[in-house]
C-alpha cells in the first residue's frame, strides 16, 4: 500500500518539451486512470513512475520515499504492458514466477502463488502453454497474473485493453475493476478512452500537451469541466458547442447565437466576455415538452441524419451554423427532413470562455 | 471483376502461343551447366586424382588403391596443421564473440556520433586478410615496428619482442590481427540482432527485479539465438580455413609452427606438387567439415 507524489516533473523527447511541469498526488488504494488524446504524455508520465523513463527535473515519491534514482526493480512496482510483454521462451507458468525467481523465492512459495492467481484469473489449464498459443484475453490475464503474484505496492497498467476486440474489452475492464476491489492496491491506469476511463476511475487525471488539465472524480469531471476541452474529450456522444454573443438589454442578459436564435442567460453573465462557448450534452438536448419551465430554451430545426443506437437514437440538426447532436428516445425519433421541436434547460448548459477555454 | 479476370488468366494458361512448361527448365539450363562445369567437375574429378599417383615429376594415372588415404594417418604434419587450425579456431571464436557482444551492447545505448563510431568499428572488416596481415607484420616488426616501440616507451626500456619468430608469441600475434578484424562482424550482426529484441520485454523483465544476466539469458538470449548460431557457424568455418592472413603474417612459421590446414594443403599442392596426396587431404577436409557443420547445424536447432 502506498501513495505517489509527483512534483514539478519535466521531461524533454529531444526538443520536444513532453511534461511540461506536472503536479500530482495518487492517494493509497486509489484506483487513478491518466487519459487524454495521443500524444498528451500520460504513457511517459507511467513510464517515468516505473523508473523506466529518467527524471529530468523535478521529484516523485513512492510512500515518502524519493524514487527518483532508484532503479525500476527496486520500486517495487507491477506493470502491466499494452503489448503485455509475455516472455515468448518461458510457458505461463515462468512467465508468472518470473519475477518470483528473479527474486529468490523458495520454491514451494512460487508455486503456491502462482497457482493462486492462475485459479484468481481461470487460467490454470494454460500454465504449460507458451505465449504464442494463447488468445489476446489469455495473454492479458497472464500479464496480469504476473502483476499479481509479485504483491507489488504499486500497479501501472499501460493501455492494457486496446490490443483486444470490444467485446473482450468490456469482459477485461469488468475484471480489472474486481481486481482492484479484490486486492486493493494503488493502481495507476492510462488509457486514451474515455469510457474506460470514466467506467474505471476513482479518480481522473486529464493531460493535454504534456499538462494536467484537471483531475477528479470522473462525474465531477463530466458535470463541472474546468474547461473546454475536458468537456469536449469526456461523453459520448460529444458535448455539443455553439458559439454566441453576450448581449445585454435592460436588466436581461441574453446569448445570441450566429443564426441569430436568443437564449436568455443568468445574472452573473455581465462579468462575462462578450464572445462565449455555449456546451450542452446530447443527453440534455431533447424534444420539446408540453409543460414548459421558465429555464427551458425551445428551437425548432430540420433533422439532418439519424443515428439509432438501440432504445436512443442520436438526432443531427444545425444549430449556430453548426451540427447539433440531441440524445432522444428512439420510439419518437422522426424522418431526416422533417421539422423538430427541440428544448434544453439552460441550467444543464456549460458556458467557456473561448479565449482561454476555461469554463465560466 | 473478380470472375472475369479469373477467366482472362485462364484463357492465357490455356492459349496455343504459350510454350509448355519444360521452357523454364531449358532456359535455366545453360546457367545450370556452367555451374556444374565449374562446381562439380572439379569436385569429380579430384577425387578420382585421389586415387591415382600424380606428383610433379610422375604423371601416374593408374589406380592406386587407398595409398593416398592410408598416408594421410601417418603424416604428423597433417595433423599437427589441424591441430594449429582448432588452437586458433577454439581461441578465436569465443573471444570474437564476447568482444562482439560486449560492444553490441555498449552501441545499444543512446550516444552522440553513434553511425560514425559504428563505421569506424566496422573497418577492419573491410580490409583483405592478406592485406591485414602483411600490415601487423610490419607493426610485429621486431626492428621499426610500432608495436615493440610502444611497449618500450611503456616499459622505459627498450623491448625486443620477436612476434612473428618467438614460438610463444607467434600465436598472441595471430590471434591479434585475426581477432582485431573479425570482432566487428560479431558485433555488427549481434548489434542489429540485440536491437530487433522487443524492448517491452527487457522493461517488463527489468521491473519484476531481474538483474543484468537473468534478463540476458531468459530474455534476450533466447531471442538473439538463431542469429547469433548463423554467426557463430560462418566465422567457425571461416576461422577453420584461415589461410591469407596467417601466410602474409608468419607464413606458417617458425618451421611449420603455425601451418595451418589451409597452409598445408597449399604447401602439399603448389609447392611440393603432390596432386594426388593434396586431393586425399582436400577430400579429408570435406568430410570433417561436412561432419562438423552437420552436427552443429543440428546441435543450434537451426534446421528446424
Amino acid at each position: 500500500m502506498s501513495d505517489v507524489k509527483i512534483s514539478g516533473l519535466h521531461k524533454h523527447f529531444g526538443a520536444v518539451h513532453v511534461l511540461k511541469g506536472i503536479d500530482l498526488e495518487i492517494p493509497t488504494g486509489e484506483f487513478t486512470v491518466l487519459v487524454g488524446p495521443s500524444g498528451c504524455g500520460k504513457s511517459t508520465l507511467l513510464r517515468t513512475i516505473a523508473g523506466l523513463e529518467e527524471v529530468e527535473q523535478g521529484e516523485i515519491t513512492i510512500s515518502g520515499q524519493r524514487m527518483n534514482d532508484v532503479r525500476p526493480r527496486d520500486r517495487n512496482i507491477a506493470m502491466v504492458f499494452q503489448n503485455y510483454a509475455l516472455y515468448p521462451y518461458l510457458n505461463v507458468f515462468e512467465n508468472i514466477a518470473f519475477g518470483l525467481r528473479a527474486r529468490k523465492m523458495p520454491e514451494s512459495e512460487i508455486k503456491e502463488r502462482v497457482t493462486s492467481a492462475a485459479e484468481m484469473l481461470g487460467i490454470t489449464g494454460l500454465l504449460e502453454r507458451f505465449p504464442r498459443q494463447l488468445s489476446g484475453g489469455q495473454r492479458q490475464r497472464v500479464a496480469i497474473g504476473r502483476a499479481i503474484v509479485r504483491k507489488a505496492q504499486l500497479f501501472l497498467f499501460d493501455e492494457p485493453l486496446s490490443n483486444l476486440d470490444a467485446q473482450l474489452r468490456d469482459e477485461m475492464r469488468g475484471e480489472i475493476k474486481k481486481l482492484h476491489q479484490t486486492i486493493d492496491v494503488t493502481m495507476i491506469y492510462v488509457t486514451h478512452d474515455q469510457i474506460e476511463a470514466m467506467t474505471l476511475a476513482d479518480r481522473i487525471v486529464l493531460m493535454r500537451e504534456g499538462r494536467i488539465e484537471q483531475v477528479g472524480a470522473p462525474l465531477d469531471l463530466y458535470e463541472r469541466p474546468a474547461t473546454h476541452f475536458v468537456a469536449g474529450f469526456l461523453g459520448s456522444p460529444k458535448i455539443n458547442f455553439v458559439h454566441g454573443e453576450v448581449l445585454i438589454s435592460g436588466s436581461e442578459q441574453v446569448l445570441r447565437l450566429v443564426d441569430g436564435e436568443t437564449i436568455s442567460l443568468p445574472a452573473i453573465a455581465s462579468t462575462w466576455p462578450k464572445n462565449i462557448i455555449l456546451g450542452i450534452r446530447p443527453q440534455y438536448l431533447g424534444l420539446a415538452s408540453e409543460s414548459r419551465s421558465p429555464d427551458d430554451v425551445r428551437f425548432s430545426r430540420i433533422i439532418d441524419l439519424i443515428q439509432p443506437t438501440g432504445s436512443r437514437t442520436y438526432i443531427t440538426v444545425k444549430l449556430g451554423g453548426r451540427d447539433l447532436v440531441a440524445e432522444i428516445e428512439s420510439t419518437s425519433r422522426g424522418n431526416v427532413g422533417d421539422v423538430l421541436d427541440l428544448s434544453f434547460n439552460r441550467l444543464n448548459a456549460l458556458f467557456f470562455d473561448p479565449a482561454t477555454g476555461r469554463a465560466l | 471483376m473478380a470472375q472475369s479476370f479469373a477467366s482472362v488468366s485462364s484463357a492465357v494458361r490455356r492459349s496455343p502461343q504459350m510454350p509448355d512448361h519444360n521452357f523454364r527448365y531449358w532456359i535455366i539450363a545453360p546457367s545450370v551447366f556452367l555451374l556444374l562445369l565449374i562446381g562439380l567437375f572439379p569436385l569429380i574429378y579430384a577425387f578420382v586424382v585421389s586415387f591415382q599417383q600424380i606428383t610433379m615429376t610422375d604423371y601416374d594415372t593408374s589406380f592406386a588403391g587407398l595409398v593416398n588415404y592410408q598416408a594421410l594417418f601417418s603424416d604428423q604434419r597433417l595433423w599437427e596443421s589441424i591441430l594449429h587450425t582448432i588452437v586458433i579456431t577454439v581461441i578465436a571464436l569465443p573471444v570474437e564473440l564476447i568482444l562482439g557482444l560486449a560492444l553490441a551492447y555498449l552501441f545499444l545505448e543512446k550516444m552522440y556520433g553513434k553511425q560514425i563510431f559504428i563505421s569506424l568499428i566496422v573497418l577492419p572488416t573491410v580490409i583483405s586478410p592478406i592485406v591485414s596481415g602483411a600490415t601487423w607484420r610490419l607493426l610485429f616488426d621486431q626492428r621499426y615496428g610500432p608495436i615493440n616501440q610502444v611497449l618500450s616507451w611503456i616499459a622505459g626500456r627498450e623491448v625486443v619482442m620477436l612476434w612473428t619468430i618467438e614460438p610463444i608469441l607467434v600465436y598472441p600475434a595471430i590471434l591479434i590481427c585475426e581477432i582485431w578484424q573479425w570482432t566487428p562482424f560479431m558485433f555488427l550482426i549481434l548489434l542489429a540482432a540485440l536491437s530487433n529484441v522487443d524492448k517491452s520485454l527487457t522493461e517488463a523483465a527489468e521491473l519484476d527485479g531481474a538483474g543484468f544476466w537473468r534478463i540476458f539469458l531468459k530474455i534476450e538470449l533466447p531471442a538473439i539465438w538463431p542469429v547469433m548460431a548463423i554467426a557463430i557457424l560462418i566465422r567457425g568455418v571461416d576461422l577453420f580455413r584461415i589461410f591469407d592472413m596467417v601466410w602474409a603474417l608468419t607464413g606458417g612459421g617458425p618451421g611449420t609452427y603455425t601451418e595451418t590446414i589451409s597452409i598445408y594443403t597449399y604447401v602439399q599442392g603448389f609447392r611440393q606438387f603432390e596432386t594426388s596426396y593434396t586431393a586425399a587431404i582436400a577430400f579429408l577436409i570435406v568430410a570433417l567439415m561436412s561432419f562438423v557443420v552437420t552436427w552443429a547445424i543440428r546441435r543450434m536447432g537451426l534446421a528446424k
